[in-house]
């Protein structure tokens, strides 16, 4: 279990957080931007607060 | 646009009784807390109006200020909208009306008597945490209860996709949760004693504090009102979010990155120097989703910026946009260690503060509430006007207010360190407090004209209320905007 | 099937929520175990005296923290201001801290012996009888009241549980003799606290009001011992430099 040690010192885990968060960063970039298909299945949820009106007189017609 | 279906249905279909009590509550407490503030700010122009009563010393009013506008009518708009964009958006109802009215009675006796435990002198001695031990296991109880009937309806939803001013929503409770429980850590003097002593000390008490006091900020303040941003803006506008992706980018960058910045509050005190410098970099970066996510609620209405002139609820959302873009990049300048040496401990902070508060947090909640209230009462608002007229209160109190600040604080901030030809003090610390009271006048007179608009807003919705009706046939449906 | 997918969904959201505001509080909180071991060794710092502490509670139910800080920053105005800068070492038996966040009126983490016992209880029954431009509510009632003394054993009980070392037996108080000297030792000691509280008061009458301990008495205590407790000219200028 030596190798924990490593973790406890401040000047590894800065650098090593720094990089994962940053990964994951682009990795988001990436994944909301990435693909254009991706990307318009997400732009259209963004009707999801305006859908509501019509969802309800449907239910009642 | 089509108009909303008729009431029956929609009373089964939704919860809204449960929203109906929040909303009131929301204009109660903020009549009530708005009142002890502008009481409080002639106290400090005015010390004769402590009028020797130990209840209402400013010391002891202070907390009961911010407990009732942040908790009271911050918390209850919270709630009430919550659980309308939760149900609306998943097209389910919540969970269980008997839970929901549980938040509700728990929510309201927590302010209770919080408020009166302050002015009685129970008090932690951490701010905007001052509750003691009682009062904080029975917000635990009723936030766990929320988170559960939160989550419970967004299970139920019948939409596939959650829509992201619920991730806000959500993100809200969860931090909140923690904050509380972590900073209310402590051990009671006894089982039936309402003093409890804190279980860090100095330094690391500091830093749990400001941990707590900056996310509640962070996530109370900021984050749950951009889930409101997210809903009222593109529904007052009548079209969707400038940009979905942009949103998402937004969730992730600010709850994520908020959580560093709390030891900004503790510049140049005794916590080690990085702790400072770390908080200070992460609140240089918060700057933008800030201003992103600022940006995506302004953008929403490009292609109609007509509706500025003409909707003052839309105006209402706007603004408090600006406001907010404005006090994001306030807020990182301060931050800045060499800013922050002049600008803390003094008056600049409250300003800051209330441009938030006011600006943001308030304003986009008046918005929101008269979005709502008209649908909620099968109605239209009572009075246009009166809704323009308080547009324009509110805005000239947050400009009085905030511009007393600025100058009232920086002048505080340059006389304490002002030194004379000998290198001696040039000024008493008493010549600082003599200097600012044309100031706190001015602040009082800007919460004064606040407070007026709000009250504007409780006849407004009062009379709404009263021609509205909770099961309304169709035609006194309100076209949707 | 679809619905199993939607469940995990929100799931995954709410567990990524959960990292990501953790990660900020992990990094600011775990070095909270470390600073322990960064606050300066300094010599003087105690717990509160029984009378001293309960003029803590008082000024903490009064909201003084509002407006006055206990924290002094290291600039050179704060200095002849105030005095030193604050140490995280003279805060570290404060439960809660009250380093403050706004100065309506002057800092007080070296207020200590900086004026009389008659001018602070003055100042507090009625600040503009002393400062004229002063903005400070009177405070009256502190000198009518009578200092309820009654659960002073329960309180230093708490605090002994949060880790101030507040004796409740024979081995304890010998350990804060080693620690702190005899003097303090006996006011640290919990079964002697009533008597130690009456007795300070009776030596100091802090309030001028020989017949009873009062409110003002306990607040006065506690504000004339702030900031008092380490002797700075022990130390070389820059001794504390390499803690910050």
């Amino acid at each position: 279990m030596e190798w924990l040690l490593w973790f406890t010192q401040f000047e590894n885990t800065k650098p090593l957080a720094l990089v994962i968060f940053f990964t994951v960063f682009c990795g988001i970039l990436f994944y909301v931007y990435g693909s254009k298909q991706r990307g318009s299945k997400l732009e259209s949820y963004k009707q999801i607060p305006l859908l509501d009106d019509e969802h309800v007189k449907e239910k009642q017609s | 646009m089509a108009t909303a279906a008729t009431s029956a249905p929609i009373n089964e279909q939704y919860n809204y009784d449960i929203v109906r009590k929040f909303t009131i509550m929301t204009l109660v407490w903020g009549a009530i807390g708005m009142f002890v503030g502008v009481y409080i700010a002639s106290e400090l122009a005015f010390p004769f109006l402590n009028f020797d009563n130990p209840y209402i010393t400013f010391g002891r009013l202070r907390p009961v200020h911010t407990g009732a506008v942040i908790f009271g009518f911050g918390g209850s708009a919270l709630f009430a909208t919550s659980y309308y964009v939760v149900q609306r958006t998943c097209q389910a109802r919540l969970l269980s009306d008997g839970m929901a009215s549980f938040t509700f009675w728990g929510w309201q006796t927590v302010i209770v008597c919080a408020a009166l435990g302050n002015m009685m002198g129970y008090s932690q001695g951490r701010e905007y945490a001052e509750m003691e031990w009682p009062i904080d296991l029975l917000i635990l109880v009723v936030w766990v209860t929320y988170l559960i009937i939160f989550v419970g309806t967004l299970m139920k939803r019948k939409q596939p996709h959650i829509y992201v001013a619920n991730w806000f929503y959500l993100a809200f409770i969860l931090a909140t949760a923690l904050l509380h429980v972590f900073n209310n850590l402590s051990v009671p003097v006894e089982l039936f004693s309402m003093k409890s002593y804190s279980l860090f000390s100095g330094a690391q008490d500091a830093m749990t504090q400001w941990w707590y006091g900056h996310n509640a900020v962070g996530f109370f303040l900021t984050a749950a009102f951009l889930g409101m941003m997210y809903y009222f803006v593109p529904k007052q506008a009548g079209r969707p979010v400038y940009s979905y992706r942009l949103s998402i980018i937004h969730f992730w960058a600010i709850i994520f990155l908020y959580m560093w910045a709390g030891s900004h509050h503790l510049h140049w005190t005794a916590i080690p120097d990085w702790t400072s410098t770390l908080a200070a970099t992460f609140s240089i970066m918060l700057l933008l989703p800030s201003w992103g996510g600022m940006i995506n609620g302004i953008l929403t209405l490009s292609g109609a910026w007509d509706k500025l002139r003409t909707d003052p609820i839309m105006r209402f959302l706007i603004v408090a946009l600006s406001f907010y873009g404005m006090s994001t990049f306030e807020g990182p300048m301060m931050s800045l260690k060499d800013v922050n040496a002049l600008s803390h401990y003094t008056d600049w902070t409250i300003g800051h503060v209330h441009s938030g508060a006011l600006g943001w947090v308030a304003m986009i909640t008046f918005g929101s509430l008269y979005h709502l209230v008209p649908r909620l009462w099968n109605t239209q608002m009572f009075s246009l006007r009166l809704i323009n007229v308080h547009f324009w209160l509110a805005t000239i109190g947050v400009l009085l207010y905030i511009t007393a600040m600025w100058i009232s604080g920086i002048m505080q901030g340059l006389m304490w360190r002002a030194f004379d030809d000998y290198g001696n003090l040039q000024y008493a610390f008493v010549e600082s407090v003599a200097a600012a009271h044309p100031f706190y006048i001015m602040r009082a007179v800007g919460g004064a004209f606040f407070l007026a608009g709000m009250i504007l807003m409780c006849y407004n919705v009062y009379r709404t209320i009263r021609q509205g009706s909770t099961e309304t046939q169709a035609e006194l449906a309100p076209a949707a905007a | 099937m679809k619905h199993d997918k939607i469940e995990r969904n929100l799931g995954i959201l709410a567990i990524l929520t959960m990292l990501a505001i953790s990660a900020g509080g992990m990094v600011e909180i775990v070095p909270l175990f470390f600073i322990k071991e960064t606050v300066e060794k300094v010599e003087g710092v105690r717990p509160y005296t029984p009378l001293e502490l309960r003029g803590r509670d008082i000024y903490i139910r009064e909201g003084c923290y509002l407006c006055h800080s206990q924290m002094i920053r290291p600039f050179r105005d704060e200095a002849l201001r105030y005095g030193h800068y604050s140490l995280a070492a003279e805060s570290k038996y404060d439960h809660p801290f009250q380093w403050g966040s706004k100065r309506t009126g002057p800092d007080l983490a070296r207020v200590g012996n900086k004026y009389s016992n008659e001018w602070q209880t003055q100042h507090l029954i009625a600040p503009r009888s002393l400062v004229p431009q002063s903005v400070m509510p009177n405070y009256p009632w502190l000198i009518k009241n009578a200092l309820d003394y009654s659960d002073i054993q329960k309180r230093m009980l708490a605090l002994r549980t949060t880790g101030v070392p507040y004796s409740n037996s024979q081995a304890e108080y010998e350990r804060n003799v080693t620690e702190f000297g005899a003097d303090v030792a006996k006011q640290l000691h919990i079964p002697d606290a009533e008597k130690n509280l009456i007795g300070q008061e009776q030596l100091n009458n802090y309030d001028g009001k020989a017949d009873q301990v009062t409110e003002m008495d306990a607040l006065v205590s506690y504000l004339q011992v702030l900031g008092t407790m380490v002797d700075f000219k022990k130390y070389a200028d820059d001794e504390f430099v390499k803690y910050r």
